[in-house]
């Protein structure tokens, strides 16, 4: 296999790695706020978060691409120059992949009888109790599925990493843009063994997923 | 123990009764019952005594919800344990279940137990508070119908031996039958309290005489030594509230409608003479229509029917003794 594949291979695990990470500090308190808080606004704000599932990819990359770039609001606020590097990224991937950590994790939060908290409560635990005994150990097969979803995602996505990352080799050409590039190169060989790698990888972490929501699903048909 | 609550949301609601021995509330769906023990629990805003104020971690019951809310995926002795603090929580949790009778199911999850058992779990989590109340909501609902009112008895009892004063909510008058004091509520409102013998006899209105079972009511109007229905003359001793002319409710229970036996000198009042128009068993007793000039459901024990043999089309004669009828105040409705 060319070392350039591995390189490119990398790069997608470690972007893909980081956004589920930052995905989870984000979204599971998030999707909390949506499964369980009534305040104005709330279908709006529903609605922003799903705009990219069904956005053209190089739509939003091309905002992205503007918020982050040379003349974007990014650099004047924060300084930091993020378009066409790892960071920048990380933080498509991010925006890309929230809607769907967002629905598992909403789902794994709705499957959770509420009778169990308000029990925990009256039976005089502070709230940190009732999130590290009862809450956590109930839900955490949906937020692991979700993030592993969002991490499979990341690994996959093109349009809105080619967009914001440019496809530089060993800087933003992840595994997806290098299989394209080439078969723009008329190297088919090479690109069907990478796709194969990408194939078994995609697969292995769906089943995990489906393993995962079994398992949430037994312990919801225990709470009836 | 005395409560009085008034909530505004989800549903407005004030009532003022005690809680005795065990104590069953009883009220028809959507009339407040729930909202009324999550508010004595601290889980809806509410105000009123005991507790008002506090935040559910800080008062002192023990709550059961109607789906006894175990937690999956803790074992029996892991969801007593769960309130304890301190050292030795497992000997604790265990003894807890001992003394509800469960620790052989020790280390089993809630959904390797029946509903019974499940229900002194709950209980046994409850208990490791040391409340000062219990609370159960609906408590016959996670019962098998077939064992229902063995498995509740058994609960009664166990609470009554831990001594702790208890409210539970429901709308089974099987329950109601168990109480030490029983108090029935109509939509936001408490409509009578008292020791059960005395409600079952004496409803106070209309609207309690139907939530306990008294299938024959009447409008009724006062005449001087009883009443008069469907231009039948019954007597009855009057209370003092009832003024001739006056109209008002009266009832009997359909197992306190008496058929007259042949073989016997026939009582001197009160008696219908009519048709039966069914006959079905229902359980161990029959039920039946009677219909003359009033139509009544009548109850007999098997014993009774066994006696009489009686068969729709029959002719026959009820008595209807007056130290069963009971008169309430109320208009026609």
């Amino acid at each position: 296999m060319d070392p350039s594949f591995w390189i490119a291979l990398r790069l997608s695990l470690e972007v893909a790695l980081l956004a589920s990470f930052l995905l989870l500090l984000v979204g599971v308190p998030l999707a909390w706020l949506l499964a369980f808080r009534r305040f104005p606004g709330k279908s709006i704000l529903e609605a922003i978060f799903l705009l990219p599932l069904v956005l053209p990819p190089t739509v939003l990359g091309f905002y992205v691409l503007l918020f982050l770039g040379p003349e974007g609001p990014w650099v004047r606020i924060t300084g930091l120059s993020w378009a066409f590097r790892f960071e920048g990224l990380v933080f498509a991937s991010v925006l890309f992949s929230l809607p769907f950590a967002l629905t598992a994790y909403r789902e794994a939060f709705l499957a959770l009888d509420r009778n169990l908290l308000d029990v925990a409560r009256t039976l005089g635990s502070p709230w940190w109790k009732v999130w590290s005994k009862v809450v956590f150990p109930l839900v955490w097969p949906g937020l692991l599925s979700g993030t592993l979803l969002a991490f499979a995602h990341t690994l996959g996505e093109f349009g809105v990493v080619l967009m914001v990352g440019g496809s530089i080799p060993g800087k933003t050409q992840m595994v997806s843009i290098y299989i394209y590039d080439l078969v723009q190169a008329l190297r088919f060989e090479e690109a069907a063994r990478a796709s194969l790698v990408l194939l078994g990888l995609s697969l292995a972490l769906l089943v995990l997923v489906r393993l995962l929501e079994a398992k949430g699903r037994a312990w919801k048909s225990t709470t009836a | 123990m005395e409560v009085h609550y008034r909530i505004r949301k989800p549903i407005a609601l004030e009532v003022r009764f005690r809680i005795q021995g065990f104590t069953v509330l009883l009220g028809e769906s959507g009339v407040g019952k729930t909202t009324l023990l999550k508010a004595l629990a601290g889980l809806v805003p509410a105000e009123g005594r005991p507790y008002g104020g506090l935040p559910p971690e800080r008062r002192p019951v023990g709550y059961l919800p109607q789906d006894l809310a175990l937690f999956p995926h803790m074992t029996a002795w892991e969801n007593v344990a769960f309130p304890l603090r301190g050292g030795n929580r497992k000997e604790r949790a265990l003894a807890l279940l001992n003394r509800v009778g469960l620790l052989e199911h020790a280390h089993k999850r809630p959904n390797q137990l029946s509903g019974g058992q499940k229900q002194r779990v709950a209980l046994a989590r409850a208990l490791a508070r040391n409340p000062e109340i219990l609370l159960l909501d609906e408590p016959t609902s996670a019962l098998d119908p077939l064992t229902k009112d063995q498995v509740l008895g058994e609960l009664v009892e166990l609470i009554r031996r831990e001594g702790i004063p208890t409210l539970a909510v429901s709308h089974d008058p099987i329950l109601a039958r168990m109480a030490d004091w029983l108090v029935v509520m109509g939509s936001g409102t408490i409509l009578q309290e008292g020791p059960p013998e005395e409600v079952y006899s004496a409803p106070s209105q209309l609207l309690v005489a139907r939530l306990l079972g008294y299938e024959n009511l009447f409008p009724a109007c006062i005449e001087p030594g009883g009443v008069e229905v469907n231009r039948v003359h019954l007597r009855l001793s009057l209370p003092p509230w009832a003024q001739p002319g006056d109209t008002a409710w009266v009832g009997i229970r359909a197992e306190e409608v008496i058929v007259v036996r042949q073989d016997r000198p026939p009582p001197l009042e009160n008696i219908l003479e009519g048709v039966l128009v069914s006959l079905h068993p229902e359980g161990l007793a029959y039920r039946g229509v009677f219909q003359g000039s009033i139509r009544l459901q009548i109850l007999l024990p098997r014993h009774v029917q066994a006696r009489l043999n009686l068969h729709p089309g029959q002719r026959l004669q009820v008595v209807l003794k007056p130290h069963y009828l009971h008169l309430m105040p109320g208009q026609m409705d």
